[in-house]
């Protein structure tokens, strides 16, 4: 059996090679994404093991008590700890916010990388950062500053330049002294980074006196074991000495954290690819299983048993497999690099080093290429197995009955349905089945939709071929009705993508909209300031020079923070009470004017705790201080976080320079120009904060969906390639069936260019087909999510009409290109040999 | 109104001068067609008969343009193939070559209607309905055009592919075993109907058989053997046909 299969295959390379397309089209991405996200991590634990290696153990803020890089030690624990026996030598060091201001007066990074600014650390072995010799020295007195070697190239700064640099005591210039690397690297990731010296870098982060971290050299032959034992002992409360291996490793999560949440949306990508490639797959199956009936026929007249035609088929799918997904196995690594490539380009400099290709890519890569080609086989194979003998001897062989049919409707009917309810139970019960309810739901709506395609293939095909005139129209029409199972398979894979690409569209279109309708409603205020960095918020004296201008009546901050609540971290925003109504509007039950030390919350939050108004509740500061709070209000506003409480409680418990947001009314009088101008020039020393107006606003908020939009598409793309790819595979073989009728109609004289059209019409029949399908399904689920999720702060269904009939057009184009390949294979066919084909 | 155009009566509708056809070479070289001269004249049915081999089929690709000589000319009225590029040949083909062929006819998707306008449609023209009926009547179609091809009868399928041949009024009409897959009474009635075409429509018809009974419908025969023509005979009779094919190496 395993050698007709093989046989068979290498007999008909043209099907070895269409199945396999997609195959290694899916495979590559699944693989693309493991090794993509293995190698940076890999590099980036490299280069941190490389860079932190001399360090045998570090002092520094409890993280338990504090969490992550709040709080500091007092920097007379350094002689404390220089003082311990074992101690080679120690360092501290502080870090904190400084973004580099550049020649045209824009910050750099903003939202995108961190902007890191430390003190230099002039022990080598317990500094990551290094300065080669013809790149300058270190910072050695105030207004000196080492920044990069990445930034430096990028903004074609060098030694001797002066450079503005913001920090949260505002921004001053500096003198480039330095242009460090991060160990080997130019920089660490795209992130900035620039060095001050220690006591400067302790004033401009906030931090006199005080050191964010020690790091300790143990002396020729201690344990480190021992060291830190030691070292526990003389820490204070709130401090607390680790490895450096710990240090190294922490740093390393925090640094890559994201790397996860890459990995699991790059897969999810990977597998909407996989799963479309699976429609391919089993149209291009069962169209070969369809041109062999005479072949396979044979074999069953000549003794073998259903069964081993269908191990038959399935032996050839398993080998088209294995080959097709180990191809697709290489060419992921090859997209990785590609990837990779592509982040150098743009600046998010990668370690240098071996692509890392561990063997859970390669097994999971393989086992998904080969569990999916041979279950979309399966169908076609067991159809397979029952061919007639007789089949051998004549053309006739079966047809799918009315009864068939009927049950088609009935299968479609219900896993369409079901996938529609448990897509809507997913996202209206919201909690850990979730997920798994709507992903299921809609894959069950997608298969069933795709077993109801073929009842609706001929009409539909009918109506939209109804406006191309001539023969070629005609023969285009007849052809996409006469299999419409395989139009409708074919159709199917494109439906995927545009459905999830229509359903993104309609998500955006229904946020941007919801958002804007927000703004309008609940934004009094005529100015918004918003740091152009997260990290440093805008800095309350930019607030004060505000104030003070004549233009405002009134000017109000929004700070944005975490507390925890019953051991969960939760946001929280602090608002001043006095003025905030005058400038946003929460929505609140109470005058805000009377929060005073109280807590408001969500209202729907309030509900799910099972709070009600009145009652104290426990609530744990970052700092380490637990207070209990009074619940006096609720409110309904979505935009910030479930939680108020005043900006004076915030300042004190929380932080005092984390104003996320500012707000601004224009006194009596004045214009929004004359406003505009006057808060350019209050914030002329305060770089990073972005003045908007409502419609700037508006518009910053529309642009980040924009691009999330672009994004996802850009990703469903390579499943929309391999319904492409599906299509031209489906006419490829249809035309190879039709030898003798194009032979035929070239013979009465069709010209080639006649033929050409009549396949190019097809395509695109069956891509306009699948597109609509897509829009329906698109259309729904958006309808389904944005209605479901109404109660979150997503109130208007917006359908972009736009930008679907664009799809539309779009997709009729994509069809066309899909079928030039085929087309020209047909148009070129030789007439008498067509003629005399068997 | 005429339904058939008026013609030159002794004009020849297609001609072969010096025809020569290889295939393969050295050792595998095959002529199948070696130095032929034949015409055949406007408003005849004429049968070209030889055993396997004798190159009866590549001449009829030849004279239908659907294949080109080595050496020699080739004349479908005053037009020369040889000088046609593909275009052209389609074209002409399209308007001016009528095909029957022993199987696979028809377009499987198109009703016999649509079957039999195929060409017309191609070419983008509309069909003389007056003509078209003379045609299905004739050929007892009327009440079949509805069908799909999967419906109809062997002999209807072939009937309608005369028809299709005939509906665009070609200058002549090549057909290759057009009753080679038919029962011999629905064989004999396509025969008959095509020498009516050429009788009452006037058309000119050469159809390739090695079926002395069909060949006993035509005007004329000419007999090819090792690809030249061996000899011709008119008005045969089955009987003179056999009579004369003993004669030959087939």
């Amino acid at each position: 059996m395993i050698r007709t299969a093989i046989r068979g295959l290498t007999a008909n390379r043209l099907r070895l090679l269409l199945t396999a397309a997609s195959i290694v089209l899916g495979v590559a991405f699944v693989a693309g994404s493991f090794v993509f996200t293995d190698t940076i991590g890999a590099r980036f634990q490299t280069l941190f093991d490389d860079v932190y290696a001399g360090v045998d153990a570090t002092i520094r803020p409890d993280q338990e008590v504090l969490g992550p890089g709040q709080g500091g030690l007092d920097e007379d624990i350094l002689g404390e700890i220089e003082a311990v026996e074992g101690v080679e030598s120690a360092a501290g060091s502080v870090a904190g916010f400084a973004q580099i201001i550049n020649a045209n007066g824009e910050p750099l990074g903003g939202q995108g990388p961190p902007t890191l600014g430390f003190s230099w650390v002039d022990e080598p072995e317990l500094n990551p950062m290094a300065i080669s010799s013809e790149n300058g020295r270190a910072p050695q007195r105030a207004g000196e500053v080492t920044i990069d070697v990445a930034t430096a190239k990028n903004e074609g700064l060098s030694v001797g330049d002066r450079v503005d640099i913001q920090t949260i005591a505002g921004v001053d210039t500096y003198t480039i002294v330095g242009l460090a690397n991060f160990g080997t690297e130019d920089n660490l990731a795209g992130a900035t980074l620039t060095s001050f010296t220690l006591a400067e870098a302790q004033e401009l982060f906030d931090l006199e006196g005080r050191l964010s971290v020690v790091d300790v050299v143990a002396a020729e032959g201690v344990e480190p074991e021992a060291l830190i034992a030691r070292l526990s002992a003389i820490v204070p409360d709130r401090a607390e000495v680790v490895t450096g291996d710990q240090q190294t490793r922490e740093q390393f999560d925090q640094f890559t954290e994201g790397l996860g949440f890459l990995e699991t949306a790059l897969l999810a990508f990977a597998g909407i690819a996989v799963f479309v490639g699976a429609f391919v797959i089993q149209n291009t199956f069962r169209i070969t299983v369809a041109q062999r009936v005479r072949e396979l026929a044979l074999l069953r007249a000549v003794g073998a048993t259903g069964s081993q035609v269908t191990r038959l088929v399935l032996v050839e799918a398993l080998i088209v497999a294995v080959v097709a997904s180990a191809v697709g196995v290489l060419a992921g690594i090859g997209v990785a690099e590609l990837i990779k490539t592509g982040m150098d380009t743009a600046g998010l400099s990668i370690p240098d080093g071996p692509l890392t290709v561990a063997p859970r890519t390669i097994a999971v890569s393989m086992v998904v290429g080969i569990t999916v080609t041979v279950l979309a086989a399966l169908l076609p194979a067991r159809r397979a197995s029952s061919i007639p003998p007789v089949a051998a001897m004549s053309d006739a062989h079966a047809r799918t009955s009315p009864k068939s049919l009927r049950t088609r409707a009935l299968v479609g009917a219900s896993l369409a349905g079901g996938g529609a309810v448990a897509m809507t139970a997913g996202l209206l019960v919201g909690n850990d089945a979730s997920a798994a309810l709507v992903v299921g739901g809609a894959l069950s709506l997608f298969l069933g939709m795709s077993t109801l395609a073929p009842l609706v293939a001929v009409p539909v095909a009918r109506i939209l071929s109804a406006p191309i005139r001539g023969i070629t129209g005609t023969m285009a029409r007849e052809n996409t009705a006469r299999q419409p199972r395989r139009t409708a398979s074919t159709a199917s894979a494109l439906m995927i993508g545009v459905a999830l690409v229509v359903f993104t569209s309609i998500f955006a279109a229904s946020i941007k909209a919801s958002v804007a309708e927000t703004l309008e409603s609940s934004f009094p205020a005529d100015l918004a300031f918003a740091s152009t960095n997260l990290t440093v918020g805008v800095s309350p004296a930019a607030m004060e020079r505000l104030a003070e201008r004549p233009e405002f009546s009134v000017v109000s901050a929004v700070s944005m923070g975490t507390f925890e609540i019953e051991g969960e971290e939760i946001g929280v925003v602090g608002v001043e009470p006095q003025t905030v109504s005058r400038v946003y509007d929460l929505g609140a039950s109470i005058d805000i004017s009377d929060l005073g030390d109280g807590l408001m919350v969500h209202e729907d939050v309030l509900e799910t705790r099972g709070w009600s108004v009145g009652d104290v509740i426990s609530i744990d500061y970052s700092g380490g201080d637990n207070v209990t709070t009074e619940i006096v209000g609720t409110f309904i506003d979505q935009t910030f976080a479930a939680f108020v409480i005043s900006e004076e409680v915030f300042v004190e418990l929380i932080s005092d320079d984390l104003i996320a947001i500012s707000f601004a009314r224009l006194a009596d009088g004045v214009s929004l120009d004359e406003g505009l101008a006057a808060a350019e020039t209050a914030m002329a020393g305060f770089p990073n904060v972005d003045i908007n107006t409502k419609s700037d606003q508006i518009a910053d908020a529309e642009a980040q969906v924009d691009q999330l939009v672009a994004l996802f598409s850009g990703l469903l793309g390579l499943a929309l390639v391999i319904a492409l790819l599906g299509i031209a595979n489906t006419l490829t073989l249809s035309i190879v069936e039709r030898t003798r009728e194009i032979g035929l109609l070239r013979a009465v004289g069709m010209s080639r260019r006649q033929v050409r059209q009549t396949i190019r019409w097809e395509a695109v029949i069956t891509a306009v087909f699948g597109a609509l399908l897509g829009l329906l399904i698109g259309v729904g689920i958006g309808f389904g999510v944005v209605t479901s999720l109404g109660d979150s702060g997503l109130g208007s269904f917006a359908i972009p009409w736009g930008q679907l009939a664009i799809g539309l057009v779009a997709a009729a184009l994509a069809g066309l290109i899909a079928s030039l390949g085929p087309a020209r294979k047909a148009a070129r066919m030789d007439v008498l040999r067509a003629i005399a084909y068997e | 109104m005429t339904l058939a155009p008026e013609r030159v009566e002794t004009g020849v509708a297609a001609r072969m001068e010096g025809g020569v056809k290889v295939y393969g070479s050295g050792d595998t070289e095959v002529r199948a067609l070696d130095g032929v001269d034949i015409g055949f004249e406007q408003q005849r049915f004429t049968a070209i008969m030889g055993p396997s081999g004798s190159g009866k089929s590549t001449l009829l690709h030849i004279l239908a343009g659907l294949d080109s000589l080595d050496s020699g000319r080739t004349f479908i009225g005053d037009i020369e193939l040889g000088s046609l590029n593909d275009r052209k040949l389609t074209l002409l083909r399209r308007e001016k070559v009528g095909f029957i062929f022993q199987a696979y006819n028809l377009i499987p998707t198109l009703s016999a209607d649509e079957n039999i306008r195929l060409p017309i449609s191609i070419a983008g023209d509309k069909p003389d309905e007056d003509w078209f009926n003379e045609v299905v009547g004739i050929l007892g179609l009327a009440d079949r055009l509805g069908h799909r091809p999967s419906e109809l009868s062997g002999g209807q399928q072939q009937r309608a592919a005369a028809a299709r041949a005939l509906v665009s009024r070609p200058e002549i009409i090549f057909a290759d075993e057009p009753s080679g897959n038919l029962d011999s009474r629905s064989g004999g009635e396509l025969l008959e109907f095509m020498r009516r075409a050429v009788k009452e429509l006037e058309q000119t018809i050469v159809m390739v058989t090695h079926d002395p009974v069909a060949a006993g419908y035509s005007d004329r025969v000419v007999f090819l053997e090792d690809g030249t023509v061996v000899g011709q005979m008119d008005n045969p009779t089955p009987e003179s046909v056999i009579d004369r094919m003993k004669t030959l190496g087939g």
